[in-house]
């Protein structure tokens, strides 16, 4: 028995791969998170419109080649999209400054202490566009995305294993850049 | 600072500094970035437009024939042969050549389909004398005629009773003893040869190939955004039962409810849902959250969850109670608890999909097929073949749709198809009426293909109608919409949807299309057709030239049943020389749903030309009127009509008589009983011609509900219900 959205979603693929022009239905889905994504990539609203344009339109194209894995569909075009942002910016990296991160702590902290906390988000995600792009791109499906590891092997094209690597080498690598930004008391 | 844990992490950051780096990590979430909405839509169009480039099948003959490129060729084709034909009518004209030679023309003549409203025009080709012309007409049948003249040169013939008569061929002819208005003689008499129309415009039947778009513009009402969604996660939209609210997840799986007018979305739990179902009587609103049932109880605005064993993936009513299914199967709440009503099979990757309506089945997938399950009998039924869709309910339950490739196919509920539809999202309303929409444009049909009508153009994705029948839901781009359809016109009787076969069947043979007629029999019409001593199709000469339906009706339920007299008309040369009459059973077919010819039986050949002829019975139940194609002498009427029941005793009012219509009055015909209609040789036209022989017809009263339908004027009207049969005689065939 598999869960019900995906049931709805086996059906809206279906549906596009028997008629191109049902793809619309899963377009209206998924914009929002890949367009998200993308910007976050970016950071540049004209470069996230082109690459996200590409995204869709290779996905339409290759939708009779798609195979149901299992996994969402949703991981396929991350999959698409950690290659098209690759393509794109292999040699480039964003360079806007990273200001737009919203809490998503429930509890109410005191606002000094908020700040800091803020301040400190914003130094470690300072730190993940740093990283190597393989781990920058497997920090991010997961912590930003809020993608289950299996997802991101598909996104990324490896093994759940090669992902656990990257996730936990790439937060190594942030604690080891964080004690050395740290202040010494 | 509150930090959220994943499990999933668990064993990739073991170190708890590393531990604390993911959560704070996954503490935080981008805002959203900035998005121009006309860069969303305009890909969506971009994508749209590639995608109608690679799709392989093409539009189906009549949506390319009715698409507008298509039109304007058929209205151009149409018009080109209309001038035509305007053109070779009048090339074909006598230039006059001189006023030696008296010509006389009518638009009317070697027309199939006069209408019966309108005077005979008789066109000279210069000044007549009225009064030798007038006395030279002769007109046949029978019929009292006024005269008038315009220019000199044209003469209308009008019939004193107002109309010609239905079903008939006149026969109008110029005695050589009519003269010019200088007093030359015509010669030779010149005749003019038309057939009439029927007693009344077809009746709206459906027609197998659908209607073109009935308007380019929208013929929605009241079209508005009612919430952006940002996004679609589900497209399970839920009506509350007064058709005000609709209740939907948005995509980030929280439960919303909105106004359909518009207006503030409201939360109803915020996040994790799926499957949400409103209970029938629109008092509570189910859904699943994180595996558990919660019932919102609108009344009093509580939520009360249900924990169930194994999780619920699918929630639904069957009236007040709740069903839901899990992993192990599909379950009730009984009065002592939850209760499995039938287990799911074990095998293959199975996911539910729909429980019905009436709570009798539901609908579930394994692997890539779909299956019905009786939930009495826990025994699955496919419906369609691999990689079927499921797509819908009838509002009852007992039919589904699925789709497979570009068609939606309705099945019973045992798995039997009974119609088609064109493919696209469906929703069934309450008032049978099927909504088919797609990216592109919105349709609305009826369950058996009928009335297709072109609502709009534009995006119209998972219509869900409202319990009125009249609003519905749909999705554009990444919001909800709603809007108000009209009415589909009022559903065939089944006297449109039986006479619309007869027709059809007696088209075909009239064609010689020998198996496109076939193919409206089932196994008793296609004896009666090859051992049973009739023709199919009908050779020799005199030819087999028209046909109409001389009367009809329905005399039977379950399976719905008619009956039909068709009269097949002979022709010689121009002239109607003889007529018979088939006897035609049409019936539901109980698997395919459709009218099949079942009966089959002929009557004897008559020649025409002797006296009056009956061209049209209508039957209620209780009055009886018969339609001649001449003027009689009413003093033979009385006498020379009379209605018998099956002891042979004589029944209802004496006959009376006016324009060319005989009426019995006073009947209380008995639904399903036999009577027989006498037509005595007696009877004489105008003239002063007997009818030829004793007519006989034997008629069956109409079953009750077309009675009631006739009286509250649903069915339309006569000319067209009818019922006789004629007097069994020996079968013949020409």
């Amino acid at each position: 028995m598999s869960d019900p959205p995906r049931d709805d979603e086996r059906e809206l693929v279906a549906r596009a791969q028997r008629d191109p022009r049902q793809f619309g239905a899963l377009y209206d889905r998924h914009f929002q998170q890949i367009y998200r994504f993308v910007y976050s990539r970016v950071r540049e609203q004209t470069a996230a419109e082109d690459v996200t344009s590409e995204i869709f339109m290779k996905a339409l194209k290759a939708m009779p080649r798609y195979q149901d894995t299992g996994r969402p569909f949703a991981a396929w075009l991350y999959q698409i999209a950690v290659n098209a942002i690759a393509d794109r910016y292999r040699t480039l990296r964003p360079t806007q400054p990273l200001e737009d991160f919203h809490d998503l702590s429930v509890a109410g902290p005191a606002l000094e202490d908020l700040a800091a906390h803020r301040d400190e988000i914003r130094r470690i995600w300072g730190l993940v566009e740093a990283l190597p792009t393989q781990q920058r791109t497997a920090l991010v499906l997961k912590f930003q995305e809020d993608m289950k590891i299996e997802d991101i092997a598909v996104a990324m094209g490896k093994s759940p294993g090669a992902v656990k690597l990257l996730i936990h080498r790439g937060v190594s690598r942030l604690r080891e850049e964080a004690d050395a930004l740290r202040p010494v008391e | 600072m509150n930090m959220r844990h994943d499990p999933e992490l668990d064993d990739v950051l073991q170190d708890q500094e590393l531990r604390r780096l993911g959560e704070l990590l996954s503490s935080t979430r981008r805002a959203e970035p900035p998005l121009d909405e006309a860069f969303r839509s305009g890909l969506r169009r971009q994508l749209m437009q590639q995608a109608w480039n690679m799709s392989e099948g093409r539009p189906s003959l009549w949506r390319r024939v009715f698409a507008p490129p298509g039109l304007a060729w058929v209205g151009a084709t149409a018009g080109l042969v209309l001038i035509a034909g305007v053109v070779v009518f009048w090339a074909l004209q006598p230039t006059g050549g001189g006023f030696n030679q008296i010509y006389i023309n009518s638009p009317m003549d070697g027309s199939n389909a006069v209408a019966l409203q309108q005077p005979i025009l008789v066109a000279f080709n210069q000044p007549m004398n009225h009064l030798t012309t007038e006395a030279a007409v002769q007109i046949a049948p029978a019929t009292n005629v006024t005269f008038t003249w315009q220019l000199n040169n044209t003469l209308a013939v009008q019939p004193t009773s107002g109309n010609l008569a239905p079903n008939t061929q006149y026969q109008v002819t110029i005695g050589p003893t009519a003269t010019t208005a200088t007093g030359q003689p015509l010669n030779t008499a010149q005749t003019i040869t038309f057939v009439t129309q029927p007693p009344a415009p077809p009746p709206p039947s459906p027609s197998p190939t659908p209607r073109a778009p009935v308007s380019p513009s929208s013929l929605l009402t009241g079209e508005h955004q009612v919430a952006p969604l940002g996004g679609i996660a589900s497209s399970a939209v839920q009506w509350s039962a007064d058709s005000s609210t609709v209740y939907f997840v948005n995509s980030s799986g929280a439960l919303e409810g909105v106004l359909a007018k518009g207006g503030d979305v409201k939360v109803v739990a915020p996040d994790g849902v799926s499957s949400p179902a409103i209970a029938p009587a629109g008092d509570r609103l189910a859904y699943i959250r994180g595996g558990k049932i919660e019932v919102l109880t609108f009344a009093v605005g509580t939520t009360a969850e249900i924990a169930v064993t194994p999780a619920a993936t699918l929630v639904g009513w069957v009236k007040d109670k709740l069903e839901w299914v899990a992993v192990d199967g599909l379950h009730t709440q009984g009065a002592n608890g939850p209760t499995q009503l039938a287990a799911l099979p074990a095998t293959g990757i199975v996911s539910a999909v729909s429980f019905a309506p009436d709570g009798t089945h539901a609908v579930y997938r394994q692997d890539l097929k779909l299956f019905l399950m009786d939930l009495a009998t826990a025994k699955s039924t496919q419906i369609g073949q691999a990689n079927a869709l499921f797509d819908g309910w009838s509002p009852s339950g007992a039919q589904v749709i699925y789709s497979s490739g570009d068609t939606l196919t309705i099945s019973d509920v045992h798995g039997r198809s009974v119609g088609t539809l064109p493919g696209a999202d469906a929703s069934w309303s309450s008032q049978d009426a099927v909504l088919l929409g797609s990216e592109t444009d919105l349709y609305q049909v009826r369950p058996d293909g009928s009335a297709l009508t072109k609502l709009a153009n534009g995006t119209y994705r998972s219509p869900m109608w409202a319990p009125n029948g009249t609003a519905f839901a749909f999705f554009r781009g990444g919001a909800l919409w709603a809007a108000s359809a009209p009415s589909l016109p009022p559903v065939p009787t089944t006297l449109d949807l039986t006479s619309a076969v007869v027709n059809s069947f007696m088209t075909a043979r009239q064609k010689g299309q020998t198996d496109q007629a076939a193919a409206f029999l089932d196994d008793g019409g296609k004896q009666a057709y090859s051992s049973g001593g009739l023709n199919l199709v009908i050779t020799g000469d005199p030819h087999f030239s028209r046909f109409y339906i001389l009367a009809q009706t329905v005399t039977g339920f379950q399976p719905d049943t008619a009956t039909f007299v068709v009269r097949l008309v002979l022709t010689h040369g121009k002239l109607d020389v003889a007529d018979f009459e088939e006897t035609l059973t049409v019936i539901r077919d109980a698997t395919t749903r459709r009218f099949v010819i079942d009966q089959a039986a002929a009557g004897a050949h008559r020649d025409l030309g002797k006296g009056a002829e009956v061209v049209g019975v209508v039957v209620a139940a209780d009055r009886i009127q018969v339609m001649f194609d001449s003027d009689l002498k009413a003093d033979t009427v009385t006498a020379g009509m009379v209605l018998l029941d099956s002891k042979g005793q004589q029944v209802g009012d004496a006959a009376t008589y006016t324009n060319r219509t005989v009426t019995i009055g006073g009947l209380k015909l008995k639904p399903g009983d036999t009577y027989k209609l006498v037509v005595l040789s007696t009877v004489q036209d105008v003239n002063g011609h007997n009818v030829a022989a004793e007519y006989d017809l034997s008629l069956v009263g109409p079953a009750a509900t077309l009675e009631a339908d006739l009286k509250s004027g649903a069915v339309a009207a006569p000319p067209a219900p009818a019922s006789p049969t004629p007097t069994p005689t020996p079968t013949t065939s020409s």
